[in-house]
């Protein structure tokens, strides 16, 4: 199930770059996300499994089809097709050269399983960790300010 | 455990050449933030499989949430930078960005 999940990533992650219909590729990103979403539901992290589907699958990909229907017009570049020829021989060729590297890392690698963690999710996420967390703050207004300040009217340079 | 670990490993590698192969081929402005986003998700995947590998997931899910965090913000600074791109060349084409050329 796992294994089918991580091909059904790869496979969508592939389509949103090979699609030259940039509103595909999107959404092809957008079903992507929702199978990363499904992976992480199947390990367990469901936190980061909501964030996925609502935050990645979702808004992300709700900018990106805004951005891509406020830039359609006269000017709407498609891309070339010699990149689309070319990558399944780079594709193959790379997998060939993961699975030699993988296989020869299986069974080598020390155990990585460490002790179980205490507290909860909240304990941990506000408890161990603060002082990145008003860094975060920080990052999302500079996103909103520099948005602010991208589309103001009346600037200096117009 | 471990096994499933390198195998999540495989992936992302995949995940991060097909980034990297948008990011080098690719001339379309949109195209290009789309193979940023694909690294993305090869990194949220790696953070997620190994918190699951070590036992430690809850740790790993904070850092996912934290990275996811950052992501959105650079998504929509990077989207308006290009509705703003497009806005003054009428194209998204990469090639045409020559005006800071040196």
């Amino acid at each position: 199930m796992q294994l089918f999940l991580l091909i059904a990533v790869v496979a969508f992650a592939v389509l949103a770059v090979l699609l030259r219909d940039l509103l595909k590729a999107a959404i092809s990103l957008a079903v992507s996300s929702i199978f990363l979403a499904i992976l992480f539901f199947q390990m367990k992290a469901y936190y980061i499994g909501v964030f996925e589907i609502s935050v990645v699958a979702g808004l992300i990909t709700v900018l990106f089809v805004s951005t891509i229907a406020m830039t359609k017009g006269e000017g709407g570049e498609r891309e070339r097709k010699w990149p689309a020829l070319v990558f399944p021989a780079f594709f193959i060729l790379f997998i060939l050269a993961d699975i030699a590297v993988m296989k020869a890392l299986l069974g080598k690698l020390p155990a990585l399983a460490g002790e179980a963690e205490r507290g909860g999710f909240s304990q941990i996420l506000w408890g161990q960790r603060t002082f990145d967390l008003v860094a975060q703050i920080g990052v999302i207004f500079a996103g909103v300010f520099t948005v602010i300040a991208l589309f103001r009217k009346g600037g200096s340079h117009e | 455990m471990n096994n499933f670990w390198i195998c999540n490993i495989g992936f992302i590698a995949v995940m991060l050449f097909i980034g990297i192969y948008c990011l080098l081929t690719m001339k379309n402005l949109i195209k290009l933030f789309i193979g940023v986003e694909i690294i993305g998700k090869g990194v949220t995947l790696a953070l997620v499989a190994t918190g699951f590998a070590k036992n430690h997931i809850l740790i790993a899910q904070s850092l996912a949430i934290s990275y996811v965090v950052v992501e959105v913000s650079v998504v929509a600074t990077g989207l308006a930078i290009i509705i703003n791109t497009y806005r003054h060349t009428k194209s998204l084409d990469i090639g045409k960005l020559t005006k800071l050329k040196g």
